[in-house]
């Protein structure tokens, strides 16, 4: 391998502002995960089941507009796609296995290795702050969430407004558009915050599955025993995906059940509580005394 | 010609443990040499000077922008090279560089554009497309050089650019730097143990020991403040000869090979003087070479001596 320094030129093009450099940092980040099979056999996962509701939203349609007779029977058979709120919220919370499988994979990927491997001296000896780039990892990982959640849903949004042959369904319903993007924001803020928190801090992809698995399997498990032994609905809490639902609920206009309006306040202030402790986590593993060792 | 660096007085602290201590120094732009054991504060020095940590007294200018005010700017000017880490494995060699040209500013295409012209003239045009985890020692070297080239700074924070290269490798490592040393405009901070290395690129070296310099200077006057030293070579017998220096203060060293040592003389000594002690023992000497001293020598006997007060020029 030959070196020609002699052909080196000189750069003097305009540079852009420091804030546009989170866009390439999440970019890379997607770019790194998107190479693995591992993620593209996940992400076909939650698209089957996306697949599903968007078949069924068609179907529902086609039954309905060939035999109008049976509308009322095909709406009782596929109450999951009434088209209202509720069908989005729950398609977005039952995506929540995958997405927690991906998270829990591409979270050593995303952040752990540059600590790990002193991929964050690279990216802090160049022309950004520590911030951006903890919003450019956190953007990957939003958009990672949003892949698998935010984006069908409004998919499936769309689809059932057209199928509808007017707009009517979308001017009366801008509220759920309001609801799938103020869920998928509480998910992707929550769980990137967490996700980079945990990761900095574990590194290695085994150890952080394992918290991950803790939090969001094991903790929901013991709270649904805990509430059978005490007769406490409050131990429901300790499910963070639950919670995080239950904040998004918010978002679709409203709770129905006075249960569950008694659990929000509590929900909220965990999701804020585990969105503070992560930044605060997060804070001393990006600090650029770090960067030369 | 403005000054490359300027620091007064500048102390740092990690807690009680002080990494610097009034360090003072005013350095000219051009290849520049950092020199100092393990904790000497060649890393605290060198995260000051890219704006990373604030120091805790003192300055810090550099190219004229202080580090305290102006640290992101002063990142779009400087590239770093680290002698560990600072590789996002995944990427391909011209992704890597891109992404460091759009993390300094450039426009994507123009980051893609200047990635892969880098990539071609330190000779990886060939493995361009290649995932960084495939790529050997050497060629991560060239490679995180060629990812600090990307945005054409003015000044190239080196640390320990050669670790890790097999002989052929430094080699061509070296000749790049030189060449890249060279070019108007550019100047490096090449931190090594190295001190081979140092001599062969830099102009200048500042010698920190304990988080003071010790020593700043152009290399070719470090060297001239030396001990005299000189190679004695004879034919015969020079017991006689030998002794009789050693009586009058020179340090003499055998180092194996017949018929010559090594003379470290006292500063008052003149040179005919070794001829004269020839004369009275009747020793036909046949060689008298004043040693030229090299940058280890220079280190080995800073370290040994008493600091200096701060507040240098190179």
């Amino acid at each position: 391998m030959s070196v020609d320094t002699a052909g080196y030129r000189r750069w003097a093009g305009r540079q852009l502002p420091n804030a546009l450099a989170c866009w390439p940092i999440a970019r890379s980040g997607l770019v790194l995960v998107l190479r693995r099979k591992l993620f593209w056999l996940l992400l076909a996962l939650a698209a089957l089941h996306f697949l599903f509701i968007f078949a069924t939203i068609y179907l529902k349609f086609q039954i309905a507009a060939q035999n109008p007779g049976l509308e009322r029977f095909v709406n009782q058979v596929l109450r999951s796609v009434t088209g209202t709120g509720e069908t989005y919220r729950e398609f977005m919370f039952r995506q929540g296995t995958v997405t927690m499988l991906v998270l829990a994979f591409a979270g050593g990927m995303l952040v752990g290795d540059d600590m790990r491997r002193g991929g964050l001296t690279f990216y802090l000896s160049r022309r950004i702050g520590r911030w951006h780039y903890v919003v450019g990892k956190l953007l990957a990982i939003g958009l990672l969430v949003s892949l698998t959640t935010t984006l069908p849903a409004l998919v499936l949004y769309i689809e059932y407004g057209l199928l509808t042959n007017s707009f009517s369904y979308f001017r009366e319903n801008l509220g759920i558009l309001v609801g799938i993007l103020g869920y998928g924001l509480v998910m992707a803020v929550t769980l990137a915050l967490l996700l980079f928190a945990l990761a900095a801090w574990l590194h290695k992809t085994v150890p952080l599955v394992m918290a991950w698995a803790c939090l969001f399997v094991l903790l929901p498990a013991l709270g649904e025993l805990l509430q059978d032994v005490f007769d406490d609905r409050h131990w429901l809490l300790l499910s963070l995906w639950r919670d995080i639902r239950l904040v998004g609920t918010w978002f679709f206009g409203g709770i129905d059940t006075e249960r569950e309006l008694a659990m929000l306040n509590p929900s909220l202030a965990i999701v804020l509580g585990v969105c503070i402790v992560s930044t605060l986590a997060l804070v001393p593993r990006v600090r650029a005394v770090r960067v030369v060792q | 010609m403005s000054l490359l660096l300027e620091l007064h007085e500048v102390t740092h602290f990690y807690g009680r443990v002080c990494a610097l201590s009034g360090v003072t120094l005013n350095v000219e732009p051009g290849p520049i040499g950092l020199v100092g054991q393990n904790g000497a504060g060649k890393s605290t020095l060198l995260q000051i000077l890219l704006g990373l940590i604030r120091p805790t007294h003192g300055t810090a200018v550099v190219l004229g922008q202080n580090v305290r005010t102006a640290g992101l700017a002063l990142r779009g000017r400087v590239g770093y090279m680290p002698e560990h880490g600072g590789l996002v494995t995944g990427l391909a060699g011209v992704e890597y560089v891109a992404l460091a040209g759009e993390l300094c500013g450039m426009p994507r295409k123009q980051a893609l554009r200047r990635g892969h012209e880098t990539l071609s003239q330190l000779g990886l045009e060939d493995a361009r497309y290649r995932p960084l985890d495939q790529y050997s020692v050497g060629m991560v070297q060239r490679l995180k050089l060629a990812a600090t080239l990307v945005h054409d700074p003015d000044l190239l924070l080196l640390d320990e650019p050669t670790s890790g290269l097999d002989p052929e490798g430094r080699t061509a490592m070296l000749h790049l730097l030189e060449s890249l040393a060279s070019r108007p405009g550019k100047s490096l901070l090449l931190a090594s143990h190295l001190l081979g290395d140092i001599e062969r690129v830099c102009q200048s070296a500042i010698i920190l020991r304990q988080g003071q310099v010790l020593k700043v200077g152009r290399i070719d006057e470090l060297r001239t403040t030396r001990p005299r030293s000189f190679r004695l070579r004879w034919d015969g017998d020079a017991a006689p000869y030998l002794a009789g220096l050693r009586e009058r203060g020179v340090q003499i060293e055998l180092d194996g090979k017949p018929g010559q040592a090594k003379a470290l003389v006292p500063t008052d000594w003149q040179t005919r003087e070794f001829f004269a002690e020839a004369h009275r023992q009747s020793l036909p000497l046949t060689g008298l070479e004043p040693e030229e001293e090299d940058l280890q020598a220079v280190y080995q006997r800073l370290m040994t001596a008493p600091p200096e007060p701060a507040g240098r020029t190179a």
